[in-house]
C-alpha cells in the first residue's frame, strides 16, 4: 500500500471513529427507550433538534461554549421528555388498542409540533454556533516532522467524541451501580417480572423517557459546534438511531457504543471506497441484516462470550 | 358518523367558496412556496423579497390603479400540494398568472398544470434545465438554466487559474445532479481531466472520508454543488484536512448565500462561487434591495431573494402591457417582456432547445475578508479577484 | 339497517360517480382524486397491517416501485405510462415476494424497522441507478393523456371499488380469519397448524400490489416522479401509517375517514391564511388528541365517538 492510500485509510478510519462516538450517544437514547417501553420514538430526532436551539440561544445570548450548554439542555430535554411521557404517552399505551403501533402517530404528531414551532419560533434560517476552534485541528506532522503521511485530528470532533465518552461511561454506571438503574434494566428485560419484584414500573418508564431525552439532548448539544441546525433536521437522525438500536441490541448501552462505532466506521469505508452516494444504502443494508441475522445485536454475540452486561 | 360527515362536507364547501371574494379595485396574487421543510430558508427569503417589492409597487400607486393583494400558501416542497394550490388558483380564484414555487420537483408540477389549463407560469429561482425544454407555451423562467450556472466561473477558470485537472462533489438532487453534469461536459471543452465525480447525500455530517480522497487524487480546482448548508461543512473539513488546490469553486445556492460565510468563518475566505447576482451588481435597484433586505432582515439577500423581488416588478411590467387581463393576453405580454430589473435586463427567448427562457450572464463571487465580493466577468467586478490563493498551512 | 349497510359502499360509489357530472371545479377533483388514491393505499396497508398485524413502514417502497414501473415503460420502453399499472402488478409482486422472504421473518417492531429500511434503501438504490431511472434528475411524462380531470377521477375511483370489494371479500374469507388469528397470537395460530410465514406474505403481496397500482396511476396523473418524492418516507410510508390509524385499524371504512382527513383536512387547514407555516403546529396536535381519545381511530372507537358528542350535545 502507498503512502498517499495509507493516509486515505487511516484518515477514514479516525473520522469513522469519531463519527460512531456521536452516533453512539444518539443511539443510547433511543435503545433506552425502546427497550424499556418498547415503542418506536419518532420525535426523537426533534428532541435533538430542541436541545440544538436551547445551545444556540446560550450561545447567542450569553456566549456560552455549546459544550457547556449540554449542562443546561440535557436537564431542560430531561424534564421536557418526562411531561411528554406522562401527559401524551403514558395515555395512549395504557389503552388496549388492536395495534400497540398506534403510538406511532403520538410520536409523529409530536415531532411534527416540535419542528413547526421551531420554524415558528426561529425561521427556518440555518443556524450555527461558529466558535473560533471549529476548525482547527492536530496534525501528525507537526508532532513528526518527517511523516510520510499526514493525518488530521479535530478539536471539535475530538472534544465532542470525548464528552460523549464521557457521558456513556457517567450513564453505565448509573445503570450498573444505582438502585434506579437497576430497575430500569430490570423493566427493560421483563417488564412483567420487574412489576412482579416491586419495580414501579409506571415510574421506571417515565425517568426512562426523560433520560432518553436527555441523551440524545446532550448529543444534540456536541453536534452543533460541528455541524448546524435548522428545524427539520430531525429526520436524519431518527433514522441513524433506529439503525444502532437494532445493530447493538435493544436496552443496551454496550451495544448502543459498539453499535455506534461499527455504523460510524463502516459509514466512512462506504464513502471512500463505494462512493458516499450509496454510504446511506450501506447504512440499512447492514441494518436489515443485523436484524436478520443477528436479532439480538452485537450484545448477544458479546453475552454468548460472556462479556457483555 | 352522519353529523360528523356532514361536517366535513360542511368545512370542504366553505373552504372551496369562501376565497372567492373578489374585491375590483385590487390584484389578488397567491404565491405557492415551500414556507416548512427543508427548503423553507428559501421560500422565506422569497417570500421577503416579494412583499417588499409588493409594497413598493403599492406605494407608487399599483398596476393600473390597481393595489396588488400578495398572499402565499405553504406547500412543504411536495409536489402534489405545490399542484393543488395551483389548481386552486386557476379554477377556483381564476388568477390569470402564477408566479413562484422553488424546489424543480415542485416547478416541473406547476409547470405540467399551468401548460395544461393554458395560464401563463413564471419560474423564479428553479434550475433544472429540463422546465423550460419541454415546448411548454405558457412557462417562463427568469432565472438562467442550470447548465449556465457556471458560465461565469468556466470563463474564470479558462482566463485566470487554467487548470489542468478537476474533481466535482454534488449532492443527490435534480440541482446538484444537473450542476455536476454540466460541468464535466463543461470540463471536456476546456480540456480539464475530471479525476473525481462524486455524490453525497444532502445534510451528511462528515465529509471527510470523501475529502480525503479527493486530497490523494490532487485536483487543481475543486468544484462543489450544494443547495444548502453542506456547502460550509464542506469547506470547514478542507481547511481542516488542509487540501491545497489551486481554487475552490462552489456552484451556486448553498455557496451563495450569507450563511455560508457565517457557518464556515475564515475557511470560507478566498471560495468563488457562481452566482446570479450579487448585491454589488450594477442594475439599477439592485443595491438599494439589498440594502433594504438588509436593514430589515440583518443579511444581504441571495441571488433568489433578487430574483423573486425583481419578477414582481416584471408581474407589473406585463400587466401594465397586457390588454385585459386574460392568461392568453397575459402570456403574450409576458413573451413581449424586455426590461431592466434589480436582477438584470430581462427577456425570454427560445434558443438552444430552451423556450420563453431568460438568459444572463452568471457572475462569480469570491469570499474575501468575510464579505462577499463580486470578481468577474470584470465589468461587473467591485473587487479584484485574489489568485492564486494561499495554502492552508500559510493563513493565520 | 343490515339492507343498508349491505348497499351503503355501492350507494356511495354510486353518489362519488356522478360527482364529475355536477361541475366540480378541477381543484375539488384533483383534492378529490388524492382522497381517493390514498384511499387505496390505507386500504391496501390495513390488509396487512391492520387485519394481519405485520405494521409496515416502507409502504413507500411498493408506491415507488409501481411508480417507476410506470416511469420507465415510459421513458426507456417508448410506450404510454398506462402499461405501467398492469406491468406493476407483476414486479410489484415479484418485489414483494423478495422483501417478504427477507422481512416476514421478523416480528412487531423489527418487522416495522425493516421495512423502513426498505423503503430508504430502495430510494438511494433508485437515486443511483441513474442508467435506469435517471437517477434525482426523475422522470417527466411529457404529455399527460387528458387534460380533463374527469377520466383520472374514474380510473382512480375504480381502483378503490376494486380494492374495497377484494378485502372485503378476503377478510370475509378463510384467509380473513388466519390473517386475524396471525394478528392476535402468531404463536398459537402456528400451533394450530396455521401456515404463518404463507399467509402473512399472501397479505403482504396483496397489500403490495394495490399500493403499487396507487403508485402507478400517481405517475400517470402527476406526471413527474423522482426518487425523493414516491419512495419519500415521511410522506408516503408514515402518512399511510396515519391514515388508517386515524381513520380506525381493521375496518374497511377506516382509511376511507382517514385519508379524508389526512388529505381534505390537512388541505383545508393549510389554506386558513392567517396560519401562515404554523398549520403543522394545529394539525400534529389534531393528530395527537385523536389519537389519545380515540386510540382505534375513528371508525374503530365510533361508540366512544358518539357518546363523546352525545355528551357535548347534552351539556
Amino acid at each position: 500500500m502507498s503512502s498517499p492510500q495509507l493516509e486515505v485509510l487511516l484518515q477514514t478510519l479516525i473520522s469513522g471513529l469519531l463519527l460512531g462516538g456521536l452516533y453512539a450517544l444518539i443511539g443510547i437514547g433511543m435503545t433506552l427507550i425502546m427497550g424499556v417501553m418498547k415503542i418506536i420514538n419518532l420525535a426523537h430526532g426533534e428532541l435533538m433538534m430542541v436541545a440544538m436551539y436551547i445551545a444556540y440561544g446560550l450561545f447567542t445570548l450569553f456566549h456560552l461554549d455549546p459544550y457547556l450548554a449540554v449542562f443546561i439542555a440535557a436537564p431542560a430535554l430531561f424534564i421536557l421528555g418526562v411531561l411528554l411521557q406522562k401527559f401524551l404517552i403514558n395515555p395512549v399505551l395504557k389503552v388496549d388498542s388492536i395495534l400497540p403501533e398506534n403510538q406511532v402517530i403520538l410520536t409523529v404528531g409530536i415531532g411534527m409540533v416540535l419542528a413547526n414551532l421551531a420554524t415558528v419560533f426561529f425561521t427556518s434560517d440555518y443556524r450555527s454556533t461558529p466558535v473560533d476552534y471549529a476548525t482547527k485541528a492536530w496534525y501528525l506532522s507537526d508532532f513528526w516532522k518527517s511523516s510520510p503521511i499526514e493525518l488530521s485530528l479535530s478539536y471539535a470532533w475530538s472534544m465532542s467524541f470525548l464528552i460523549a465518552v464521557a457521558i456513556t461511561i457517567a450513564l453505565w454506571f448509573f445503570l450498573a451501580r444505582t438502585d434506579t438503574g437497576k430497575s430500569i434494566r430490570a423493566t427493560a428485560q421483563d417488564n412483567d417480572a420487574a412489576l412482579l419484584m416491586g419495580v414501579n414500573v409506571g415510574k421506571m418508564r417515565v425517568i426512562t423517557f426523560g433520560l432518553g431525552s436527555a441523551l440524545v439532548g446532550a448529543a444534540g448539544c456536541l453536534f452543533i459546534p460541528i455541524y448546524y441546525l435548522y428545524p427539520d433536521l430531525g429526520g436524519q437522525f431518527t433514522l441513524i438511531a433506529f439503525v444502532i438500536t437494532i445493530l447493538g441490541g435493544l436496552g443496551s448501552t454496550v451495544g448502543a457504543i459498539i453499535g455506534g462505532l461499527i455504523l460510524g466506521v463502516f459509514e466512512s469505508l462506504t464513502a471512500t471506497y463505494v462512493g458516499m452516494g450509496w454510504a446511506p444504502v450501506g447504512r440499512f443494508v447492514i441494518f436489515v441484516a443485523a436484524l436478520i441475522f443477528i436479532p439480538g445485536g452485537v450484545v448477544s454475540l458479546l453475552r454468548r462470550q460472556k462479556w457483555g452486561k | 358518523m352522519r353529523r360528523f360527515t356532514f361536517c366535513l362536507a360542511v368545512i370542504f364547501l366553505v373552504s372551496l367558496f369562501s376565497s372567492t371574494l373578489f374585491a375590483a379595485d385590487t390584484f389578488n396574487l397567491v404565491i405557492p412556496l415551500p414556507l416548512t421543510g427543508k427548503q423553507a430558508k428559501f421560500g422565506e427569503m422569497q417570500k421577503r423579497s416579494y412583499e417588499m417589492a409588493v409594497e413598493e409597487i403599492n406605494a407608487k400607486g399599483g398596476v393600473k390603479k390597481k393595489k396588488i393583494v400578495l398572499s402565499f400558501e405553504d406547500s412543504g416542497a411536495k409536489p402534489e400540494t405545490a399542484r393543488a394550490i395551483v389548481e386552486k388558483l386557476i379554477d377556483v380564484k381564476k388568477q390569470p398568472i402564477i408566479v413562484g414555487e422553488y424546489t424543480s420537483a415542485c416547478a416541473k408540477a406547476v409547470a405540467a398544470v399551468a401548460e395544461e389549463r393554458k395560464t401563463p407560469y413564471l419560474v423564479v429561482a428553479s434550475a433544472d434545465d429540463n422546465i423550460t425544454q419541454q415546448n411548454y407555451k405558457y412557462v417562463f423562467r427568469q432565472n438562467a438554466v442550470n447548465a449556465h450556472y457556471s458560465d461565469g466561473v468556466l470563463d474564470f477558470l479558462k482566463k485566470v487559474v487554467k487548470p489542468q485537472t478537476i474533481a466535482i462533489l454534488y449532492e443527490s438532487s435534480a440541482f446538484g445532479t444537473s450542476g455536476a453534469d454540466a460541468m464535466v461536459k463543461d470540463a471536456g471543452k476546456l480540456g480539464m481531466k475530471i479525476l473525481l465525480k462524486e455524490k453525497y447525500e444532502a445534510g451528511s455530517v462528515d465529509f471527510k472520508p470523501i475529502l480525503s480522497k479527493v486530497k490523494a487524487a490532487q485536483p487543481d480546482v475543486i468544484y462543489m454543488v450544494s443547495y444548502v448548508m453542506d456547502a460550509s461543512l464542506l469547506m470547514k473539513q478542507i481547511k481542516e484536512l488542509r487540501i491545497d488546490a489551486k481554487l475552490f469553486a462552489g456552484g451556486a445556492a448553498g455557496f451563495a448565500i450569507p450563511e455560508f460565510i457565517d457557518n464556515a468563518k475564515d475557511a470560507a475566505d478566498y471560495v468563488i462561487s457562481a452566482t446570479l447576482w450579487t448585491p454589488q451588481v450594477k442594475f439599477a435597484g439592485a443595491k438599494e434591495y439589498a440594502e433594504k433586505y438588509k436593514a430589515k432582515y440583518k443579511d444581504y439577500p441571495s441571488y433568489h431573494g433578487a430574483s423573486a423581488y425583481s419578477a414582481m416588478y416584471v408581474l407589473k411590467d406585463t400587466l401594465e402591457r397586457a390588454k385585459d387581463w386574460t392568461q392568453d393576453r397575459i402570456r403574450d405580454s409576458l413573451k413581449a417582456t424586455d426590461m431592466k430589473t434589480a436582477f438584470g435586463p430581462i427577456r425570454f427567448e427560445d434558443k438552444e432547445g430552451y423556450q420563453n427562457q431568460n438568459f444572463m450572464d452568471t457572475l462569480v463571487l469570491q469570499v474575501q475578508k468575510g464579505e462577499f465580493e463580486t470578481i468577474w466577468p470584470q465589468q461587473y467586478a467591485s473587487k479584484k479577484y485574489i489568485y492564486p490563493i494561499p495554502k492552508w498551512r500559510e493563513r493565520k | 339497517m343490515g339492507q343498508m349497510k349491505r348497499y351503503a359502499p355501492l350507494a356511495i360509489l354510486g353518489l362519488l360517480a356522478i360527482l364529475p357530472l355536477v361541475g366540480l371545479s378541477t381543484y375539488a377533483l384533483h383534492i378529490l382524486i388524492m382522497v381517493i388514491m390514498w384511499s387505496v393505499i390505507g386500504m391496501a396497508w390495513n390488509l396487512l397491517g391492520g387485519y394481519c398485524g405485520q405494521v409496515s413502514f416502507g409502504h413507500a417502497a411498493f408506491f415507488g416501485v409501481g411508480a417507476y414501473t410506470a416511469g420507465i415503460v415510459y421513458s426507456k420502453g417508448g410506450a404510454s405510462a398506462w402499461w405501467g399499472m398492469p406491468l406493476s402488478i407483476v414486479f410489484v409482486s415479484a418485489f414483494a415476494m423478495v422483501i417478504g422472504f427477507i422481512c416476514l421473518r421478523l416480528r412487531g417492531p423489527f418487522f416495522a424497522l425493516a421495512t423502513l429500511a426498505i423503503g430508504v434503501i430502495l430510494r438511494v438504490t433508485a437515486e443511483n441507478l441513474t442508467g435506469l431511472t435517471d437517477g434525482d434528475l426523475g422522470i417527466m411524462i411529457r404529455e399527460r393523456t387528458w387534460v380533463e380531470k374527469t377520466w383520472y377521477f374514474y380510473v382512480i375511483l375504480i381502483l378503490a371499488a376494486i380494492t374495497f370489494y377484494l378485502v372485503k371479500k378476503v377478510i370475509e374469507s378463510r384467509l380473513g380469519y388466519y390473517f386475524v388469528a396471525v394478528r392476535e397470537d402468531q404463536d398459537a395460530a402456528e400451533s394450530l397448524g396455521i401456515n404463518t410465514t404463507l399467509y402473512k406474505t399472501i397479505a403482504l403481496c396483496l397489500s403490495a400490489v394495490f399500493t403499487g397500482l396507487a403508485g402507478a396511476f400517481y405517475t400517470n396523473y402527476m406526471g413527474y416522479i423522482d426518487p425523493k418524492v414516491v419512495f419519500a418516507l415521511h410522506d408516503i410510508s408514515i402518512v399511510t401509517i396515519m391514515i388508517v390509524m386515524i381513520g380506525g385499524v381493521a375496518t374497511f371504512w377506516g382509511p376511507v375517514i382517514g385519508s379524508v382527513i389526512m388529505v381534505l383536512l390537512a388541505e383545508v387547514i393549510r389554506s386558513i391564511p392567517k396560519l401562515g407555516a404554523a398549520h403543522h403546529t394545529f394539525f400534529g396536535i389534531l393528530l395527537i388528541v385523536i389519537i389519545i381519545f380515540l386510540p382505534n381511530g375513528i371508525m374503530g372507537d365510533m361508540p366512544k365517538l358518539r357518546r363523546i358528542l352525545r355528551m357535548g350535545k347534552s351539556s
